[in-house]
Formats: structure tokens, sequence, C-alpha cells
């Protein structure tokens, strides 16, 4: 059917790359990403982003009916889940917006200011995912607009996404949490611990390690202020079972409040703002939320945090 | 004027990893890994086997840029991938079924192998939630478009319009 030369060179080329493609990862994992590997990384995706956001404009919609195509069996559920969950955010709202309104009034009666300790934040569409096995999200944000690797990522309710990985002029690469290495410093109750990756799961693994008290399921996991990687007192997910300390460890599954697969839209925060307030322990409240209008108009905004 | 075929296999490949990482990127429920079977319907095609397996190489070195993964992981796969694929092209050109099971076959075997290799250097995020049924997703969706644009793909590539014309 298909004439061709001889095959002969093809095994010596196979072994060679090979040999080559190793080097390249023992490379990679000893530099961590960085060094001549993030050069490559940067300029490749600076070439290919403007590409990857052109071709984004034009096939969103056609991803978005066939997202909704093959998920159509679970939107009448999710839409009824959904309504049901705006009526109870409505009048958790009324509520919030009397607290706001007394909050307001003690504030003039005591003539109170802000700190002034404010976090910038950058709203980004996500264009695309590497491939069906790499976790991470590609965005149409970038260092023109203020990003700096290793900034914490939202989602618009303010839920722990991940941290920036990579960035060219116009875009960045972000890492979900559920997909990294290190782990995450967060706090449960009064008790710090480690927050890690599990495998075929979208659970994370709670580890306490001086701990003193059990948890308990429906806790929220917060970031903790000891992490170098986020702001503390971000929401990131809630206990889903009941554990007691064995010795002085403890160890549960957490449900994470963000689905990264499902993200159209994050958040970036210009965090630390600077190396001062970054030492300070700097808390911003959870209910903190950026307001967008829609999918392709994004804007930076930047929000008080509750020092 | 006749096009240089490494500039058609570039053009593809670099067309295809644009797709790859937007639309498909986007879509959670089927998820072809279109890179992946560019490269192996290249070994259909009447490009030097040479070029293939560089090719392969090159296209998964670009993924790796843009993923989060260890840089060489997926030009390992890629490249084995159309080792196999330029070695046992010859099976898959009785029909168009055959062109899709040969591609399926072929995909499953490059998934198996980049969640092997990725564990081993300690790329756990690749066994993220629902990883099985991906396992076996991925392989059938290329399947699918294996069987739907293979022979067109050939026939573009090489120029050919009788290549790949199954009766």
């Amino acid at each position: 059917m298909v004439n061709r030369e001889p095959r002969g060179h093809t095994l010596p080329l196979l072994v060679t790359l090979i040999i080559f493609g190793v080097l390249l990862m023992t490379f990679d994992v000893r530099l961590q990403g960085g060094g001549v590997v993030g050069v490559l990384r940067t300029g490749t995706q600076t070439i290919v982003a403007p590409m990857q956001k052109a071709a984004s404009y034009a096939v969103n919609p056609v991803a978005d009916v066939i997202d909704s195509l093959s998920n159509l069996s679970n939107l009448r559920e999710e839409n009824i889940a959904l309504r049901r969950e705006l009526t109870e955010a409505e009048a958790a709202l009324v509520g919030v917006q009397d607290q706001l309104a007394r909050l307001e009034h003690f504030e003039q009666l005591y003539d109170m200011e802000t700190a002034g300790n404010e976090i910038g934040r950058t709203v980004a569409n996500v264009i695309g995912r590497p491939d069906a096995f790499d976790a991470a999200l590609i965005i149409d944000k970038g260092t023109s607009d203020g990003l700096v690797v290793g900034q914490p990522v939202v989602d618009t309710n303010g839920y722990v996404v991940g941290t920036v990985r990579s960035v060219t002029g116009g875009s960045a690469t972000i890492v979900p949490i559920t997909a990294d290495r290190q782990g995450l410093t967060v706090i449960v109750g009064d008790q710090i611990g480690s927050l890690l990756s599990q495998v075929a799961t979208d659970e994370m693994r709670l580890e306490v390690l001086d701990a003193r008290e059990p948890v308990l399921a429906g806790d929220r996991v917060l970031t903790s202020a000891v992490s170098a990687s986020f702001p503390a007192g971000l929401p990131v997910g809630v206990v889903i079972g009941d554990a007691v300390p064995r010795i002085d460890v403890l160890t549960t599954a957490v449900a994470l409040f963000v689905k990264p697969d499902t993200l159209r839209l994050v958040v970036v925060l210009a965090w630390p703002p600077d190396p001062i307030t970054a030492s300070s322990g700097e808390v911003i409240g959870p209910a903190e939320t950026t307001t967008t209008t829609s999918e392709t108009s994004t804007t930076t905004t930047t929000d008080r945090g509750d020092s | 004027m006749r096009i240089p075929k490494s500039l058609i296999v570039a053009t593809v490949l670099i067309f295809a990893v644009v797709i790859q990482t937007t639309l498909f990127g986007q879509i959670r429920y089927i998820a072809p890994d279109l890179v992946m079977l560019v490269v192996i319907l290249l070994a259909l095609t009447r490009i030097r086997p040479e070029l293939v397996l560089g090719a392969a190489f090159l296209s998964g070195l670009l993924v790796d840029l843009l993923g989060s993964s260890l840089l060489g992981l997926r030009a390992i796969v890629f490249t084995t991938v159309a080792y196999i694929a330029v070695r046992t092209m010859e099976r898959a050109g009785i029909g168009r079924f055959t062109v899709a099971l040969w591609a399926g076959i072929l995909t499953l075997i490059g998934v198996v192998l980049l969640v092997l290799i990725g564990t081993l250097f300690g790329q756990t995020s690749l066994l993220g939630p629902s990883v099985a049924s991906r396992i076996l997703v991925v392989p059938l969706a290329n399947l699918l478009l294996a069987g739907l644009a293979g022979p067109l793909f050939v026939r573009l590539v090489d120029g050919d319009a009788t290549a790949f014309r199954f009766s």
C-alpha cells in the first residue's frame, strides 16, 4: 500500500530521542522548572499564546455547546440545585447587607478609617488546558497585566484555585492545588495542617502533625497565615469525615470548594503586595468577591483586604 | 509550486497543539489527544519515518512546554508511539475501520505510557480525578476521529487524492 524507504535508522533514532527526553526530564526535576527550562517555557508560551487567544475566541462557543450537550442529563438537576442555592444566597445577602449597614454606622460613629492594605485583583479568562492529563489552566492575562510567578489564584467566589506557575506577556499557566506536589498550609479551627493531593480523586488529604483536638465533618478549611503562597483566611474546602488525633497526628479527607476543570474565569491576587505586609500575616475575608459581568470582558479591580 | 512536506507537518502539528489546548481543553467529557493522533496518522503518510519520529518528539516537547508537567515526558511518549506506529502501519491499511482501531490502540498505549512514566518521575498529578475513565475516553475519542478523518488527513498531507481510498 505505502512504499517507503527502509526503516533501518528508526530504532537508533528512537533510542537517541528517548535518552535525550530522559535527560530533559532529569534536568527539569533538578532545576524545579526554573533556569533554562523556565526560559524555554516562557518563550514557547509567548509564541503560542496569541494563537491560543485567537483560537479560544473562535472555539469558545463551540466548546460551550459540546460541553452542554454532553452534560445535558445533569443540567436539569443542576438548575434546580442552583435555584435553591440562589434562594439561600439571597437570604444570606440580606443578612450581610444588614450587618454591613451596621458596620458602616459604627465606623462613622467611631470615626474609623481603613488600614490601607490592598490586594490587587486581576480577572482572567481560562482559554485552555494542555491536555486531558494535565490539570494546568492557561489564562489570557500575563506580565502586561501585572501577573508574576507564584501569585495566588482564586475563583470569582474567592475560593482557592492554585498558583501562577509561569507567565508571559499576555498569558499565564495556573497549577491548581490538586496538582501541586508541594501541598498547602491550611488552618482548621485553630489547628495548622497541610493539605496534600491524592491519587485518582479530587479530594485532598489533610494532615495535622501536632493535633490536639478532633476535626469534624463540615469544618471549614482556610489558608493559614503560615502559608508562603496564599494570604490567610481564603476558603479552600470542607472536612468530609470526622477524625481524631492518633498520638498527635490527624488525617482526614477534604472536599474542595472549587473544581478546577470547570472554571472559565479566575482571579489572580497581587499577593504579597510587598515584603513588609507579607510578613505581617495579612488576612482577607472569604466574603470578598470580584464583580464580573461577562466571560468575554475582564477587568482588574482592587478590593480592600481586612486586616 | 510544491509545498515542502516539513512545512506541512509543522503547520499541521502547531494547528493540532492550538486546537488541543483550546477547544479540547475546554470540553470536559469528550477529550481526544489530537496531537498524539496527528503523530500516529503521520506514520501512514509517505513522510520519512525519521522525520515522523522527529516531529513526534518536537510536538511532545511543545505540549510539555505549554503545560505544567515535566519537560520531555510527552516527547518520550509521542516518540515511542510514533515508532510503534511506523513499525505497524501496514496493518492499518486494510480499511477505514482498521485505521480507527489501530489509532485507538496506539493512543491507549500512549496514555498508559504517559501515566506510567509520569508516575515514575513523580508526576502524581497525572493520576488525578477519574484517571481510569480518561485512559479509556481519550483512545475512544481518537479512534472515532481517526475513523472519520484519518484517510482524509493522509490524502491532504501526501497531496495524493488516491491514497487510502477503500472500496
